[in-house]
């Protein structure tokens, strides 16, 4: 148990269970005793949620936002893994190489000419959280494939291996476990970002739309809710996401220190 | 590792002749040249072990990858038996790092050479099944690469480059970073590999002198020249040497003998000034 105050050591999942209560414990100890009247109670909070539920509509917005994002996440990936995977042909690499830098661009500057492009709606959210995503996951990924050492691919090409397999076994199912994770990271993005899509256009709902409904009655429970809301899904997701890599990449766990 | 092709003592094996290399301004290797002969020896199935030695940096790694047929010279040829042009996926490289694919398990590894050589996935199967039993690693087939030891991950990556029928072996610094029971676990391993066939010919590039002493059965030293102390660019065949004819190859004990401590410190001198 000394281990959880000394540097650099590794603690049990015990340990680190009780380290997570104690810090949950005191976020919502801060909260109880908090002198700020701008935050709501926990009651207040627990009621608002009960409301949002039963009368407000809060699950069917839960599965608007979801299918967002699970569309969203599926563009992206087919997008971004196309496109990370094209860069072992030196013809495709400055295209990816420009589309990446459009991850400086600002979204909300973009909302104009994707409104005119996409017709608005739903179809416009999906685009701009696409955009949002593919940006930074193509980034990422291209580095993950210009990172492969020669020496993986001149393995594959001493057995034999065409281009083509080597494309798949090295460049593909090699860099799977490290897909996934950057996936991960970058569906935590879209996730953060799906309040501020999902109120550009409110016509669909979503849970981003009903926070900024909640805003503008000032009606800080409601709003502290959905946050929590937002906060366990995302949570889940990224849970999920860590389950789904372990599972269809079990080697990657094992090259993992500890620390 | 070899296909059943007709070869008789003394054919060549290997030919590399005049191999030039210039990296930018850097001239690498400046004419290259050695032959590996087929050796016959009376009554046993002896492959033919062959040791680059030359000091660190002086491109041994540079003209294995050219033998392979990864990298292209400047100038030389390298052909194989019979002046077979040799083309990368004919020749096996066991790399310094024995990179594996991570993603499958140590028997996948092998079954995917067997595969990529045009095996159907039974063939390749009983394949992977009796060189697994050959290396002692058939209770690390449904292993990871991360599971293993160096000295497994090691023996699995000579296992997969012998998968398929190969006359040719190169060995990246087998016996770098090895305490000494290692290294003469490897060595054993490297004459077990090569004596699996009499056409079976290796060709390990390292820098340890005794380790490559002890298992090959000719020796060739690469390196730079030298003129008035400076150093010429260009490393080239300095010096070949014989340790069958001088009775040091293919018995047991051979580092043990007067002999052989004798011609170790006669190279180990060269070394210095290569």
């Amino acid at each position: 148990m000394l281990d959880a105050f000394r540097p650099n050591r590794v603690v049990s999942k015990g340990t680190t269970g009780l380290i997570v209560v104690f810090w949950l414990a005191v976020v919502v100890l801060v909260w109880s005793l908090s002198p700020w009247k701008s935050l709501p109670t926990l009651g207040d909070v627990y009621r608002a949620l009960g409301k949002l539920w039963w009368q407000q509509g809060l699950g069917p917005e839960i599965g608007s936002t979801m299918k967002l994002i699970g569309h969203a996440t599926l563009l992206t990936v087919v997008i971004s893994l196309g496109l990370a995977y094209l860069t072992v042909i030196p013809f495709f690499r400055a295209l990816v190489e420009g589309i990446s830098k459009l991850r400086f661009l600002g979204l909300t500057g973009l909302v104009f000419p994707f409104t005119l492009l996409t017709g608005g709606g739903y179809s416009l959210k999906v685009a701009l959280l696409t955009f949002g995503m593919t940006t930074f996951y193509v980034t990422s990924m291209a580095q993950v494939v210009a990172e492969i050492p020669r020496s993986e691919l001149d393995h594959m090409r001493v057995l034999g291996a065409s281009e083509l397999r080597i494309l798949w076994e090295v460049v593909i199912r090699g860099t799977l476990d490290k897909a996934l994770d950057l996936l991960r990271q970058n569906v935590a993005m879209g996730w953060a970002m799906i309040t501020m899509v999902e109120g550009i256009s409110r016509a669909e709902g979503g849970m981003g739309a009903m926070i900024l409904n909640e805003n503008k009655h000032f009606l800080l429970a409601e709003v502290y809710a959905i946050l929590i809301v937002i906060l366990i899904l995302g949570l889940a997701v990224d849970y999920a996401m860590g389950v789904l890599n372990n599972a269809v990449c079990p080697h990657a766990r094992l090259g993992r220190v500890e620390r | 590792m070899s296909e059943e092709a007709k070869v008789s003592a003394g054919d060549v094996l290997l030919d590399v002749s005049g191999i030039k290399l210039k990296l930018g301004d850097n001239q690498v290797l400046n004419g290259v040249t050695f032959q590996i002969i087929d050796r016959v020896r009376e009554g046993k199935t002896t492959g033919q072990v062959v040791g680059m030695l030359g000091p660190s940096g002086v491109g041994k790694t540079r003209l294995l990858r050219i033998i392979a047929s990864l990298d292209s010279p400047d100038a030389g040829k390298v052909r194989g038996h019979k002046g077979s042009i040799l083309q990368a996926g004919t020749v096996g490289v066991v790399f310094q790092d024995y990179p594996l694919l991570k993603h499958h398990t140590v028997q996948a590894n092998l079954e995917i050479a067997g595969k990529i050589a045009g095996m159907s996935p039974t063939v390749a199967r009983k394949r992977a099944d009796e060189l697994l039993a050959t290396f002692k690693l058939s209770d690390r087939g449904g292993h990871y690469p991360a599971q293993l030891s160096g000295g497994q991950r090691q023996r699995v990556a000579i296992a997969q480059q012998i998968v398929q029928p190969r006359q040719l072996l190169l060995m990246d610094e087998p016996f770098s970073g090895l305490d000494p029971a290692a290294l003469e676990d490897v060595t054993k391993l490297v004459s077990e590999v090569a004596n699996l066939h009499e056409l079976n010919t290796i060709l390990i590039v390292t820098h340890d002198i005794r380790a490559a002493m002890i298992v090959s059965d000719t020796m060739h030293l690469l390196g730079r020249d030298k003129k008035d102390d400076k150093v010429v660019p260009g490393a080239k065949i300095q010096g070949t040497y014989d340790l069958v004819e001088r009775g040091l190859a293919w018995h047991e004990d051979v580092a043990e003998l007067r002999e052989f401590a004798q011609l170790e410190k006669e190279i180990k001198g060269r070394f210095r000034n290569l």
